[in-house]
């Protein structure tokens, strides 16, 4: 076989496998979009989220026409603010709303993919025709995922609200919807391999859900607990060491969409609580080179002892500017967009090493099988 | 020519256990091929072999002369798989379910409608087009699921109890599409616990049983091979026990077993290895010795029976 066909042929066979998800896709969107269920289920779901909207609304709205609090040289940001405080609590509100959504969507939508073919018995007919194991798992992951995926799209027009008062920037969105994706597509593969891997629907979507919270909800626990245990073992305060390894939120599509959140707080907040903790702030927040620490009592500033440059007789609930600060508690700067990347590139891997994990659990013959037809090119060495 | 199906020394174990133990079918082009066998016999696991869905545990298996775990895509396109077992797309149309597996089987759009019109005329669902797949009935179903199995225009199909749990209606009519299918030039293989279900549609007939393959061979040879060793069913008006001991003294008669005995008159049940002019000649020598006969026929022994004899004769064979 000479070189020059293999290019050809593998295009060919990708023209192939291309033309194979879409056979799969028609299918399942044809048998979902049947009917009026699809067009109810989507209203209802934007008819949610324009209420959740309008609620961040009414709930922020005391709070930004307060009279804003004088800043040390005077000025009165409250009153300036306002707006971007509704955006702000629009936009947070919205955000997590939606990323619970996917959680509970997204698998689903995929928890049946295979099982419900092994349950009804059609899986057989399936795997008889030519189609790759390949193609029929992603062709099905792919028709799940086009219905989270048009209400995540179908949602950015309400979020798009959030522009009209600031607060949070057109990036902020991008980026929420950045981590709502990487979320979809990862809590759908997570489905569709708990469904290629057990007999039953119902399994599958006891080990699917469990597996999701066990991502947004136990990582974090699993990792303040981890760091509880460490607290008073290592000699310095801030830093890294005194932490469990934060790789262990990677996998938390929460965390991303928290520290999303928290980036456009105004004053520290709930989410900016979480991330400080994350973070290893510990409630200390810089901006600059000033670093002031957060009380439960609320915000007040307070100076931390032995540490120079920390002035005390600030009024409660007060911003206050610190004088030139030279030393601070934690010397690096806070990294904002830190978790965005790393969770999208580690459930993007994820998402890989489970579908090719899938395409294996639904070649039913086991290891007797090839998933690939043998190349002819790769076929016995002749000519060596 | 090279044989549609070709299997050597096929065998299947699940979990230790022997589904098939060692198989060497060979079914021509243009045959209809009856595997008969009763329930766990190991037909459904050989026709899961031959349909890519199993992979043996040692032997081969061959579809027009492709090693199904070699290349169990190239086996794929060549073959149409109708389970015993299956379910169906209840959410689609009839036409979209034909049209659905007619697409991945890569037939080209050009030619699916027309294709799946022609099937559909075929199994005689040609009104229920637009049906959903749901609404159709048991028989129905059946035919659809056979219409599907020949999208692809296959050379080879393989029926897994294609006539289970249809009403006798319906399986006059699977009966009838077989046969037209037959008559289209299709090599199927088709698998059937009832002897006479698949004997008239047949070719070749396979009697297997606990994964082993007994007979194989054409129609008319099993059905004398099976007829040798016949069950006779006598009655006698005279003295039972005497009739018993003159039978007895026959070599080619088996242990008789009275059956019953009421009324002045005894049910014998004999088995008797021999054709059926041998058959007369017994009845005839019988009569001469002064027994009265008042019934003579062939037992219609169902094929659990049959299967215990032929599985019986085997082992002695055997041994």
């Amino acid at each position: 076989m000479t070189a020059t066909t293999l290019p050809s042929q593998r295009l060919s066979g990708l023209r192939e496998f291309g033309s194979s998800v879409v056979t799969i896709m028609s299918k399942e969107l044809r048998s979902r979009f049947r009917g009026r269920r699809a067009f109810v289920v989507l209203t209802l779901y934007l008819g949610i989220l324009a209420l959740i909207a309008y609620g961040a609304y009414i709930s922020a709205v005391p709070a930004a026409s307060q009279p804003g609090l004088p800043e040390p040289d005077g000025s009165n940001v409250g009153a300036a603010n306002a707006s971007a405080i509704v955006g702000q609590a629009i936009f947070a509100m919205l955000s997590v709303f939606q990323l619970m959504l996917v959680a509970f969507l997204a698998p689903a939508f995929t928890t049946g993919a295979i099982s419900l073919e092994r349950e009804k018995a059609t899986l057989d007919l399936l795997i008889t025709t030519p189609l790759r194991p390949g193609a029929i798992v992603v062709g099905k992951l792919l028709s799940a995922l086009a219905f989270v995926v048009l209400m995540i799209v179908a949602g950015i027009p309400v979020s798009a609200l959030v522009l009209m008062y600031g607060g949070a920037a057109v990036q902020d969105i991008v980026r929420a919807q950045i981590v709502l994706f990487a979320a979809a597509i990862g809590f759908g593969v997570i489905g569709l391999f708990c469904s290629a891997l057990t007999k039953r629907t119902q399994s599958a979507t006891v080990v699917a859900y469990s597996t999701v919270l066990f991502l947004t909800v136990g990582t974090f626990f699993i990792w303040r607990l981890w760091t509880a245990g460490l607290a008073g073992t290592v000699a310095e305060p801030f830093g890294p060491a005194n932490r469990a390894p934060e790789q262990l939120l990677y996998l938390n599509p929460a965390i991303a969409m928290v520290e999303i959140v928290a980036d456009t707080e105004i004053t520290t907040g709930d989410m900016g609580k979480i991330m400080a903790e994350v973070r290893g702030t510990g409630g200390i927040q810089c901006s600059g080179d000033v670093c002031f620490t957060d009380t439960e009592g609320g915000g007040a500033i307070i100076p931390v002892e032995g540490k120079p440059g920390v002035f005390a007789d600030c009024p409660p609930n007060a911003r206050c500017a610190a004088p030139p600060v030279q030393t601070v508690f934690d010397p690096r700067p806070v990294e904002t967009g830190h978790f965005l990347p790393r969770f999208t590139l580690t459930f993007a891997g994820l998402s890989l090493l489970l579908t090719l994990a899938s395409m294996r659990l639904v070649v039913p013959a086991g290891p007797g099988f090839r998933l690939r037809r043998r190349n002819p090119a790769e076929a016995p060495e002749t000519g060596l | 020519m090279t044989p549609i199906i070709e299997t050597r020394d096929l065998v299947k174990r699940y979990d230790g256990e022997l589904a098939v133990a060692g198989i060497d079918l060979t079914v021509g082009p243009g045959e209809i091929y009856g595997l008969v066998g009763p329930n766990g016999a190991g037909k459904t696991t050989t026709m899961r072999i031959l349909a890519t869905l199993l992979a043996p545990t040692a032997g081969e298996a061959r579809v027009c002369g492709i090693d199904v775990t070699a290349d169990p895509v190239e086996v794929r396109r060549r073959i149409g798989y109708m389970p015993d077992f299956y379910g169906v797309y209840d959410d689609l149309r009839v036409w979209e379910y034909l049209d659905f597996f007619a697409r991945c089987y890569s037939v080209p759009a050009g030619r699916r409608a027309g294709m799946i019109g022609e099937l559909l005329e075929i199994v005689g669902l040609a009104e229920k087009r637009d049906s959903y797949v749901e609404a159709l009935s048991r028989g129905m179903r059946q035919r659809l699921c056979l219409a599907h199995t020949l999208v692809h225009d296959p050379q080879l199909l393989i029926l897994d109890e294609p006539a289970s749990g249809l009403d006798p209606r319906a399986r006059v009519e699977m009966r009838e599409i077989l046969r037209e299918l037959r008559g289209m030039g299709k090599t199927i293989l088709v698998s059937s616990h009832i002897l006479s279900e698949v004997a008239e549609l047949c070719t070749s007939v396979g009697i297997i049983d606990r994964g082993r393959l007994l007979r194989s061979g054409q129609i008319a040879e099993i059905e004398r091979s099976l007829r040798a060793t016949a069950l006779l069913r006598i009655d006698v008006l005279s003295d039972g026990e005497a009739a018993i001991s003159w039978l007895g003294t026959d070599p080619r008669v088996g242990d008789v077993l009275a059956v019953s005995s009421e009324a002045g008159m005894t049910r014998l049940e004999v088995p008797f290895d021999g054709p059926a002019d041998e058959q007369a000649a017994m009845l005839q020598g019988m009569i001469a010795a002064g027994h009265t006969v008042s019934s003579f026929s062939q037992a219609t022994s169902d094929l659990e029976e049959i299967f215990l004899k032929v599985t019986g004769n085997d082992e002695e064979t055997a041994a």
